[in-house]
């Protein structure tokens, strides 16, 4: 009798189990709760896979983008404003995977723990959400991309607040084309995938700046050193081809970045040696992907694991197998801009219901104030001395054009740099595939918007 | 030690019936008559028969209550408090559900409360108990076994399972929830007295039939309630914590043959940990749906019949948990299933005192089973476990399940001392 009354305690081993059970049940509810709730099935907040009772989403002058009504989602009157601005807001269905109305349903239905979706669905009480985003400047943007496939974007390089990003091919959110999914010519690449988070491309010679980086810290005298460039540099294996045939002579490091001579880093890159070009691209950022108002980047992709002599020469002026993504590149002319700390970007003002994301620094890019200073100096010169000022007005730009290589295709146009202006903090980065030179595809893109913004801070 | 505990409990006793029972009963009429407001009054008009059937359900709670106390001179009542607040939320929620449920099971209520006072009433003398128990054995089996063939070979599946019998004319019936009743009671009085080996050879060749047929059946749930309440009696009997892992392995042995021979086993466990990966289909479909509609309730709910789980299939049954999180909130689907774990506790402390071992293994196993039911709904439901469609005692829709639970009651209040007024004041 003793015995099985001891013995009955074994029920509470079920009890404790189910309690256990209860709190891991209860610790889900509340974690996911959010992301549930707003899930594209929740039909409370979804009517024919339409968001229908979410909030608005606006730009900074509280233009609304997206909002709401009669059951329907309802872009902007614009045409060109929701051509320029749908990867960033997103699509109602959900097919942008890196949109604001799918990462910020939880806020935009009004979700809460304690009351569920009741605000939006019976009180009809959703949370608004805006964004950091400029529509003017994005429809620049847009018409600046020629279009051609990309991506454009520029930040505050000091608070990380991004005015305008832009990605090709887009489409309008109101008149969906009929063949997106169907088509096979290739002119809807990609279509759902904001390039700027999500894209990866062959860098070309804006990731020399990289290579200059790694370069600067790790090579003594460097600026007092003279290099020859012939046209070509002979690695064991072969040969890294100039982009002037006939040869630069001889020329400054400086001036080696200025001309973007191959040669010149193709030689850097061969003395520094895989391990070290393989640290500083680490060190930098490159191998971890940052939270861009929580759309999660593409990581860079750099590897040298393998590779000969002549594959780290490529590699050192951006070709081989390199694949960097357009954030990295704008963080880090941020970075160099900003005595070495590279503010993430975000498109989501605070709010009571959004915790501010300004200001945040990306611990994974680790760039000496140091070194960030020596850089930036090149890169004014870049522009002072080779580009040409006039390319940029009034703007002090700082920068590095690439012309990336892409088998059989044109090449994709790059820029990335950023004003020095104290008053005017912004960087930008261009990147157009197959849309030709940095020097005259990308630069002219780059410069409209960077002016388009001036205007739109004078304006305040 | 014993002398203070029941001193204790006198102490509690008092101050109980100082709250009072009416006092109680006031409050769950209370919370039903408010709770099925928004039913009666939906659609736009007024349900009359459903408002008169919810104010017979209350009716019928208080005069249960005078009458045994008054005339049965029954002191305590926390089970069948407890009984009545899951009963009387399940009814809201099913007839919110749709209409044509309240019927049948207020009628199984009914039903229900009177095969709880008849066993109760039966196991007060634990020779008669004795008697029954080969015969009940006998007999559960055969029926358990002729409901099966009858199902198999005569009226066909279910939703893909055998457990539903439907004979012409009558209500279909879950011949299983009958058997749990038998199962609790032989399981419980068979090895009383002597501790043989052969006595429990007898029992475990029963418990394999008893766990054998549902898996025959294709009710794993079942399957596995069986399985683990004949663990706990085997324990609560034997003591021997070897044995029991023995048939534990031997029981894993066996359910991964079956899973291999039987692809419909391992089709069921296939969603499990997947569900967001099969949001379209069978494997997770309920799953999810529950999840985001719990969530979507949040605290305090959206309202009796404001809910969307209500329109995927079973929410009147396997997802009714669910269905609770969304209208009347989080809160309220807590408290339900943390009654089942203070039944639980009140057995184990039940069984310190009962007069018998009999009345000890049948309250704990009685309680554990309930227990067990409700976390293999609850957390099937919400991926935590596989889902294997068993029903959430006294709240889902159907009859057997709340007969059955009304039944299991018995087993756990007959460990109470103050169960059976006459023997308590002899003792």
């Amino acid at each position: 009798m003793k015995s099985t009354t001891k013995r009955a305690y074994v029920i509470f081993a079920l009890i404790a189990a189910f309690f256990a059970g209860l709190g891991i049940m209860m610790y889900n509810f509340y974690t996911h709760g959010g992301e549930w709730a707003a899930h594209r099935i929740n039909t409370h907040i979804y009517v024919n896979r339409q968001l229908t009772v979410a909030g608005s989403i606006s730009d900074r002058d509280g233009k609304k983008l997206v909002s709401s009504e009669n059951e329907k989602c309802v872009f902007s009157s614009d045409y060109y404003t929701r051509l320029s601005t749908l990867h960033v807001v997103g699509d109602s269905q959900g097919y942008i995977p890196t949109g604001i109305q799918l990462l910020y349903r939880p806020e935009l239905i009004g979700y809460n723990f304690i009351n569920g979706v009741y605000d939006a669905v019976v009180s009809e009480d959703s949370v608004d959400v805006g964004l950091t985003i400029d529509s003017e400047v994005s429809k620049v943007a847009y018409s600046a991309m020629k279009g051609n496939k990309g991506t454009i974007c520029c930040y505050n390089y000091k608070t990380g607040a991004v005015v305008c990003m832009v990605s090709a091919p887009t489409y309008d959110p109101h008149n969906k084309p009929g063949d997106i999914n169907t088509d096979t010519s290739g002119k809807y690449d990609g279509i759902y995938l904001n390039r700027f988070i999500s894209g990866v491309f062959t860098p070309g010679s804006t990731f020399k700046v990289v290579t200059a980086i790694c370069a600067i810290e790790n090579i003594e005298g460097l600026n007092d050193r003279t290099f020859k460039c012939s046209g070509k540099y002979k690695a064991s294996g072969g040969y890294v081809i100039c982009n002037n045939k006939s040869g630069h002579g001889k020329l400054s490091f400086e001036k080696a970045l200025n001309v973007s001579c191959n040669c010149v880093f193709a030689q850097l890159a061969d003395e520094l040696g895989n391990k070290k070009m393989m640290q500083t691209v680490d060190k930098l950022g490159f191998n971890n992907s940052v939270e861009v108002s929580r759309a999660k980047t593409a990581k860079s992709y750099f590897d040298l694991s393998d590779s000969t002599d002549l594959d780290r020469g490529w590699a050192g002026i951006g070709q081989y197998t390199t694949l960097v993504n357009p954030c990295q590149m704008l963080m880090l002319a941020g970075a160099i801009a900003n005595g070495g700390e590279g503010i993430i970007p975000y498109v989501v003002e605070s709010s009571s219901e959004i915790i501010s994301e300004a200001g945040q620094i990306n611990r994974n890019m680790k760039l000496s104030a140091e070194t960030a200073a020596k850089v930036k100096k090149l890169l004014r010169s870049n522009v002072k001395n080779y580009y040409g000022d006039s390319k940029f007005p009034d703007l002090k730009m700082c920068g590095k054009t690439g012309s990336a290589e892409v088998e059989g295709e044109r090449s994709h146009a790059w820029f990335f740099g950023f004003s020095q202006r104290e008053d005017f903090p912004y960087a930008v980065v261009v990147c157009l595939e197959n849309g030709g030179t940095g020097y005259y595809d990308a630069i002219p893109a780059a410069n409209k918007v960077m002016q388009a913004v001036l205007r739109e801070e004078i304006k305040k | 030690m014993a002398e203070k505990k029941f001193g204790l409990r006198n102490r509690l006793r008092k101050k109980y019936n100082h709250v009072g029972r009416g006092f109680i009963l006031l409050l769950l009429t209370v919370f039903q008559f408010f709770s099925t407001l928004p039913v009666i009054f939906s659609d736009g008009t007024v349900h009359f028969s459903v408002w008169g059937m919810f104010i017979a359900y209350n009716v019928f709670e208080w005069v249960y209550v005078i009458v045994m106390h008054n005339i049965f001179k029954k002191v305590n009542f926390e089970l069948e408090f407890i009984a009545f607040f899951l009963c009387g939320i399940g009814m809201t929620i099913i007839t919110s559900i749709d209409k044509s449920f309240l019927k049948t099971q207020l009628l199984a209520v009914v039903l229900g409360v009177i095969v709880y006072d008849i066993l109760l009433w039966f196991l007060q003398d634990v020779k008669r108990v004795m008697a029954v128990r080969i015969p009940l054995a006998v007999f559960s089996i055969l029926f358990f076994g002729a409901c099966f063939v009858y199902i198999y070979f005569v009226s066909g599946p279910k939703n893909g399972a055998y457990n539903w019998l439907k004979i012409p004319g009558l209500p279909s019936v879950q011949p299983s929830e009958l058997v749990k009743i038998a199962f609790v009671f032989v399981g419980a009085a068979s090895l009383d007295k002597i501790l043989t080996t052969k006595n429990n050879y007898v029992y475990i060749c029963y418990a394999l039939i008893c766990i054998g047929i549902p898996v025959l059946m294709r009710d794993l749930g079942t399957a596995l309630i069986f399985f683990f309440t004949f663990v706990i009696i085997a324990f609560m009997r034997s003591g021997d914590v070897r044995s029991i892992l023995f048939i534990c392995a031997i029981a894993a042995a066996a359910a991964i043959v079956v899973i291999f021979i039987k692809p419909y086993v391992a089709n069921r466990f296939a969603g499990w940990g997947h569900v967001w990966e099969n949001i379209d289909n069978s494997k997770g479909y309920q799953q999810v749906r529950t999840l985001i509609y719990c969530v979507s309730g949040g605290l305090f709910g959206l309202g009796v019949g404001q809910g969307k789980l209500r329109g995927v299939f079973a929410s009147e049954n396997d997802l009714i948990f669910g269905v609770v999180c969304e209208e009347l909130g989080m809160i309220i689907a807590f408290f339900i299933v943390i009654c089942f774990a203070i039944i639980a506790i009140y057995a184990v402390s039940n069984s310190k005192s009962a007069p018998s071992t009999f009345y000890s293994i049948a309250a704990c196993s009685a309680a554990a089973m309930l227990l067990f039911q409700t976390s293999l709904n609850i957390f099937g439901i919400t991926d935590l476990l596989p889902l294997t469609g068993v029903t959430l005692p006294f709240v889902s829709q159907g009859g057997s399940s709340i007969v059955c639970s009304w039944a299991l009651f018995a087993f756990i209040k007959a460990a109470d001392v103050r169960a059976y007024p006459k023997v308590f004041k002899n003792n």
